[in-house]
Formats: structure tokens, sequence, C-alpha cells
């Protein structure tokens, strides 16, 4: 928001042009890597570069992860602008999910009410586990990264063992399905494509709007820029902290509600979101925590994901190297944004010239 | 006689294409005060950079002594003879000061730090270049002026033949400032050559054997000191004539806009930074807070706009308590505050122009309604501001870091004021501004003045003090020890002796210039 429209393109193209440099090393990494391991590496190959089209169903896969990345994303993003280096979606999402799989197995999950009741219980749920660490911050100056974490671990192990204790039959780790009622309705039948993919969407109108239309966006990026500043000019950097972290909390209790009621589920499981919201912070990082960007590298890093994910399972790769493309994959494209990695690229670019 | 240090077409282009040196000569001989003079912006950093190995140049040469070198970090610029003294100290607050001087090349006996020898050599050191400070306080506790005498001990602990000093003066009480030189004549006298960077000319006259006048990243010459005149040296500078004065309307002053009643304010480390001040400022007038810095003055303002918490007292504007307000509703009421550090608490450079001039005003219903930002009007606010301000920037869209440091700083006082202010506070205007920008920042704040403004106005340059205020009040230990009505006659020297504290006017002497 900050270029004018001519610079924009610009920017735009620049760094574009850096997502590619990321992708393409990253890749030059896995392959190698491939290259290395595989038996077959032509067919691994092809399965990480075209696995997610070969048929609706990986489709309706990679647009589900790329769904909720865009929600861990916007989640990180919105913190992030206000620098805030809450680490507390992963808690966050657990609680909001727990409570919208509470709501769809009780009897409201028979009734029409299931799908916005549980929603709004996730969300309340999850922005009242966001506020948890700012107010600690605010009040107590207790540091939100670790304070954060802390709390990642207390919803992990009390999500475990409140399904295990209340909703899992014996010896299980997830409830019984829910009733088609709770259920998020697919938008594509026989896809995992879901009413989820609105609700990232009308997620990522409503940030955007809210940090560059509201004057508590303004404040909430003014505190991020220069807190000294935001004080002088009488803005409460408290208050904007506390409600930056409660709103994150929000949409990752939107996240967890996406997890639960989603068509992958259908059932409040232990651990359901599986460490995913933490790949939020890479969506946040590359889309420099711009909203109305986030949604583009998600769908862009969901698919090389989900790539991955049927290479293990369709190629003789094991199941620990397509980890370690991932995290190659992650590791590269997060260094490429940083300052000294872009510092790095562009003194790269200018050697090649001659 | 052949030059001790030698900087020959020295060029150096930031990554970004900033060209902060373009083709820079410089020559220092044995013995010599050198001062490099200049606008800010004109390259006299990056140059300094260059000589003492911060910064590499992009082309150019460095000969000491005759033979060519090239410095690949400071370490190997003061192996070469080289030494610095910074505008911001870099040294330990918590650790003595023969500690601070040693850092770095402790004697040791064995693997022991040998503290008795340390305290032996700084000693004899400060004593040899007349420069006394007592050696076992810690740096924390000592007043900015031995700060930097510690800086330059530090220095020629390293053996430094060239000692590099970066606006020493600017931090320094006039009589602070005379000590200064006499140490800096001390060192010269002993074959020691000092690079002496400064924009005040008459000290610039006082210290220095040559002058080098650098504009615009280019030495625009090289000059005996004994041959030029101030007026020919500033035209020299900015490559115009400038005349720094500002002529001040006859002003009704009976209005009472500030009152300040026995305030008594904590400082960072819990001990009362000014205490028990009183003073009132009225419409149209210009209240002077003279005093070295950290006497109180930037408490007193941070307590008037609201960010520093006061432990008792009163402070009213226009009648009304200000205390029981926050910061945004004493903005409401009419209070303004160009702060001292403009880059650093005056600006989000990462957010737009538009959006860093609407900052201040986000409950005000002309840009913001029911929560909801009015771009349109928040837009023309900043083009019209650009445009009265004669800000050079491309559009109010742009990010205020896209600015120059000049521009930058008119964007905060454009800010502030924006909106015929009641009671105007300043600190430090024109730190860090060339000659050019100094002329529109006091014509700015004595246009506010004419216009009724009441200012308050703290600065570490008495003659800005003396330029623009209706009236001047001391501050020494966090309490006001004189005040007096600005008379042609008030010289800085009176002022310095009751800057240091040497001083103190009685009560009676004191209401004639506190009401």
């Amino acid at each position: 928001m900050n270029d004018v429209s001519g610079d924009r393109w610009q920017t735009a193209r620049a760094e574009g042009g850096r997502v590619a440099l990321a992708l393409g090393l990253a890749l030059a990494a896995a392959f190698a890597l491939i290259a290395a391991i595989s038996a077959e590496p032509a067919t691994a190959l092809k399965t990480l570069l075209t696995g997610p089209l070969s048929s609706t169903r990986t489709i309706g896969l990679w647009v589900d992860d790329a769904a909720k990345l865009t929600v861990a994303g916007l989640a990180f993003a919105l913190v992030f602008q206000a620098r805030q280096f809450s680490m507390g979606v992963q808690g966050q999402a657990l609680v909001g999910g727990f409570c919208a799989g509470a709501i769809a197995l009780s009897p409201i999950g028979a009734t029409w009410a299931a799908i916005p009741l549980a929603l709004c219980a996730a969300m309340l749920a999850g922005a009242a586990y966001g506020w948890i660490p700012g107010y600690a911050k605010a009040r107590l100056g207790a540091n939100e990264i670790v304070s954060s974490l802390m709390l990642n671990y207390l919803a992990l192990n009390a999500e475990a063992y409140l399904v295990r204790a209340f909703y899992a039959p014996r010896g299980e780790t997830k409830s019984a399905d829910f009733l088609p009622s709770a259920k998020f309705p697919a938008l594509i039948a026989n896809t995992r494509i879901d009413l989820g993919l609105i609700f990232a969407a009308i997620a990522v109108l409503v940030i955007w709007f809210a940090l560059y239309r509201t004057a508590w966006g303004l404040k909430l990026r003014l505190v991020g820029h220069n807190p000294r500043f935001a004080e002088y000019s009488g803005i409460r950097a408290n208050f904007i902290m506390v409600s930056a972290m409660t709103v994150s909390g929000a949409l990752a209790g939107l996240l967890g509600a996406m997890f639960v009621q989603g068509r992958a589920f259908g059932n409040l499981a232990i651990a359901f979101e599986g460490y995913m919201s933490f790949e939020g912070i890479l969506i946040a990082i590359v889309a420099r925590n711009r909203p109305q960007v986030v949604p583009f590298v998600a769908f862009g890093y969901g698919y090389l994901r989900q790539g991955a994910a049927l290479m293990g399972l369709r190629s003789d790769v094991p199941t620990e190297v397509i980890s370690i493309v991932q995290a190659i994959v992650i590791l590269l494209t997060a260094s490429t944004f940083t300052l000294s990695g872009r510092a790095l690229v562009a003194r790269w670019f200018k050697g090649g010239k001659p | 006689m052949a030059a001790l240090l030698e900087a020959r077409q020295i060029t150096k282009v930031y990554t970004g294409g900033t060209i902060a040196n373009a083709g820079v000569d410089l020559v220092i001989n044995a013995g010599e005060v050198h001062a490099v003079v200049g606008e800010n912006g004109a390259g006299k950093s990056t140059l300094m950079k260059v000589l003492f190995g911060i910064e590499q140049p992009t082309s150019g040469s460095l000969r000491l002594n005759g033979s060519p070198v090239c410095f690949a970090n400071p370490r190997a610029a003061i192996d070469a003879g080289i030494g610095m003294v910074f505008q911001h100290f870099s040294l330990v607050p918590s650790f003595s000061v023969y500690e601070n001087v040693v850092l770095g090349a402790e004697p040791k006996r064995g693997l022991r730090f040998d503290r008795a020898r340390a305290i032996a050599e700084v000693t004899a050191l400060s004593e040899r270049f007349r420069l006394h400070v007592d050696p076992l306080p810690a740096v924390g506790s000592l007043p900015v002026g031995q700060q930097q005498r510690v800086e330059i001990l530090k220095a020629l602990y390293s053996d430094a033949r060239i000692l590099i000093l970066d606006e020493p003066t600017a931090v320094l009480a006039p009589q602070e400032v005379e000590e200064l030189f006499v140490a800096v004549r001390a060192l010269v006298a002993q074959g020691r050559s000092v690079i002496f960077i400064a924009h005040k000319l008459p000290e610039v006259l006082a210290i220095s054997d040559r002058i080098t006048v650098m504009r615009a990243g280019k030495t625009v010459g090289q000059v005996a000191t004994c041959d030029v005149t101030e007026e020919a040296l500033a035209t020299m500078m900015v490559g115009r004539e400038v005349v720094l004065q500002v002529d001040r309307a006859a002003t009704d002053q009976t209005t009472c806009v500030c009152q300040v009643k026995d305030l008594t304010v904590m400082n960072d480390r819990g001990s009362p930074g000014c205490s028990d001040v009183s003073l009132s400022v009225h419409a149209g007038e210009i209240v002077g807070l003279v005093g070295v810095e950290g006497n109180g003055q930037e408490i007193l303002l941070d307590a008037i706009s609201g960010l520093r918490r006061i432990a008792q007292g009163e402070i009213t504007l226009n009648g009304a308590d200000l205390l029981a307000l926050s910061v945004l509703q004493r903005r409401t009421a009419g209070l303004a505050n160009i702060p001292q550090d403009r880059l650093a608490s005056g600006l989000a450079p990462g957010a737009s122009l538009a959006e860093n001039m609407v900052a201040t005003r986000l409950d005000d219903p002309r840009y913001v309604r029911r929560g909801l930002l009015d771009r349109g009007a928040i837009g023309r606010r900043a083009k019209d501001l650009i445009a009265e301000f004669s800000i050079r920037a491309p559009g109010p869209d742009v990010a205020a870091s896209a600015l120059s440091g000049g521009n930058m700083q008119k964007v905060v006082v454009a800010r502030e004021l924006s909106d015929k202010p009641a009671l105007l506070l300043v600190s430090q205007p024109t730190r860090g501004v060339d000659l050019g920008a100094t002329q529109f920042i006091w014509r700015s704040i004595t246009d506010a003045r004419d216009a009724g403004s009441a200012v308050l106005l703290s600065s570490a340059d008495l003659s800005e003090l003396l330029a623009l205020s209706d009236r001047l009040l001391v501050f020494y230990h966090g309490q006001i020890v004189a005040a007096f009505r600005n008379v042609p006659d008030l010289s800085p020297e009176t002022l310095g002796t009751y800057m240091l504290g040497l001083k103190r006017q009685s009560p009676d002497d004191m209401k004639a210039g506190l009401s």
C-alpha cells in the first residue's frame, strides 16, 4: 500500500522474481538429493512437480491445504505487522478446533446451527487463547515468544487428554465422525474443497480491509514500524498489541474449525493440525506480511508441499527424505527473503552480469 | 613537507547508487588541527569512515607517510595509528574509566588483567595530554564532557598519531568546549594530528590550522584558517550566501498558555530528573530551555507531552489540567511536539508520507470516522503539507524512508505545525540539519510564534537559543537556576556560568525572567 501504483508493478515483478529464484534453488537442491537417493529419480521428480494435478482428488488435497495455510499465514502476518512475535497459532488452533468439535459432537451438532455456532465458538476460544500472551506482555512484560510457545504445549496436551478422556472410544485417538450437519459441505463433490476455502477468502478480505482501511489497522502498522513513534503519536501501543494478538487468535481458531469440521477430518482427533500452523510463519515471511499476497504464497507453497507428500506415497523416496526436501524448500525460500538473503541474491545477479 | 595522511580522489558509491563522495581530496600534515566542514550530507562522515576503515572506497587511494595503505577494517586503521571519536560514544557505561580506556588492549600479568598497571597508565596518559579525568568511577556516572575525554584517551591509549573527532563540540557547554580545545592544542603540541569535523564555524576558526570544505560529496577547497572569515566559509559550504538570522514580529504576550507548577519528574534511574520546576509560557512567546544536555530539559518536555509520568506538580494548558489527559488528548487540546530524535521517534520510516502525517490525528473526525480512514482527506492533507512546506517527495504515497534526511525532518515539522498548535514543544530543532534547512526550521518556529503559539524550545546550541527565544531559563541538575529576558547584551558566557552550576540566581533575580 505504500508504493505508488507505478512502482507497484516493479515491486511485484522484483518480488515475483525472488520467489521464482527461491523456488528454483529449492527445487535444484531437492533434485540433487532425489537423484542421489532414488532408483528411478525421473518418476520421483515427475510426481513432485505434477503430482498435485494428477486427479481431482489430489487437486482437492492441494486446495484444502492452501486454504488452511492461507489462514495460518494471515494469523502470523497480523501479529508480525504489529512486530509481535507470538508463535501461538498452533495452540490457538487446537483450542479453537477443540471447541468447534465439542459443539459438533453435542446435540447442537445435529441442527443447522452446528456450523455457525461451532465457528463462533472456535474463533472466540482462539481469540481468548491469543489474548493471554498479549495481556501477559502488556501487563507483566512476559516475552510473547516464550509464553505463546508454552501455551502451545499446554494446548497440545490438554487437547489430547480431553479428546481421549471424553470423546474418543477407548484405545483410539479420535472421536466418532460428526453428523453431516456439523461438517463443512464440499464445494466440489468428492474432493476436500469445502466451505473452509470460502472462509479463507473472506478472512483475506477482512484482514486486508482492517489493516489498510481502518484506523486500527494504521495504528497497528505504525506500532510495528516504529513503536517509539506510535507512543509519541498517542497511539496506545499496548492496546494495539493485545488486540492484534487477540484477532490473530480468532483467525487461528477459525483454522482449528477448518481442520476439525472440514472434509479432511470431520471428527475430533488428537493434535489434528499436525504442526501445519507453524508453516504459516513461512507463508507470512514470504508474503512480507501483506494479507493480499498470503493466498498466492499459500497456493504456491501448498503445491510443493503436496507434490512432496505424493512423491512419498508414489515413489521409492523414503518419507524421511521427503521431510528433508520440505525442510530445504522452507529454508531456502525463507532465507532468500531475509534482508541479508536478498543482498546475497542481488550480489549473485550483479556478479553474473558483464 | 610530505603529508602525513593523504586521501586522493576518494569516491564512495553506496549500494543503491547514493554517491556520498565523488573524488574527494584531503591532505593532513603532521602536527596540525585540520577541520573538515560542510553541510549535512556533504560527505564528511563517509570520508571519515573511509579513513578509519569502516567503509571501503569505491575508488581512490590513501597514503600514510607517503606509502599507500588500505584499511580493511577499523582495527587496521587503529594499528596504523588512526583513532576516531564518534558523536555517539562507544563506551561501556557500567565499566570504570580505566577499564574502558584499556578495553581490547589490557595490560596483563600472566593471564590476569593487571589493574594497577592499567590505572597507572591511564593516569599518566591523562596527565600527559591534559585530559584530566578520574580513572576509577564508572563511565555512566560521568557528565558527557568527561565521557568524551575517556573516548579520546582510549584512542590515545592505542597510540593514535591521527585523531578524528566527529562533531566533538555538539554535546558540550561553552566552557567544556574551551577545555576540549586546550586538550586538542596539547595533543598537537606533542606532535599528534587532529581531524576536526564540525559545522559550527566560530569553533572551527578558533581551533583549526587549516580547513577543508566539502559540499555535495566533493571538496570545494582547502584554506588556511588565518585566511578566511566566517562568512566566506559559510558561502563555500552552501554555495550561496546565507544569512542566519530571523526577524520576529512584536506579539501580544499577555495570555498565559501553559503553566508548570512545582513539577518533579523521575528519570530512568528513578532519581529526580527535574525537581520543583515552575514556569509559564505565553501565547506568541518562545521560551528557551538552556542547559548542558541531560539537566532536565528533555525530561520536562517529555512530562508535558505525556510521554513520562510525573512524581508531583501541576501542568495546565489554557487553564485546563493536562495531567489527566492521554498523549492523544493532549495533542487534541492543542499540544504539538517536535522531538529531539525526529527520525527515531517522529516518523515511521516504513509507512507512507500520508500515514506519517495523519498518525497524530487518528481521533480527528476529519480523517477518521467510525474507525474507518478517510483516505481522500488524508491524501489531500499530505499533498497540502508537501506543497506548503516544500517537501521534496514524489507524492503522499511514498514511504517516508525514501526521502532524504532533511526532507524527513520537514515531514515532522510540517505535521506538528499543521494545525496551529496552542503549545509547541521543540527539542534540538536543528541538530544534524544543514544551514539551508536550519533557516527553514527557524522560520517555521518563529512563524508559529508570530501566529500566537506558545513555544518551549530546548537546544544544545546557545546561538540558536539566543537567536530565537524571548526568554531563557537555565537548567542545572534538574532545576531552573537562572531566568533571563533575551536582551542583546546577554552573552553565551553568562549563560555558560549558570549551565555549569558555577552560579545561581537569587529568587528575586529569577522572578524577572520567569514570567
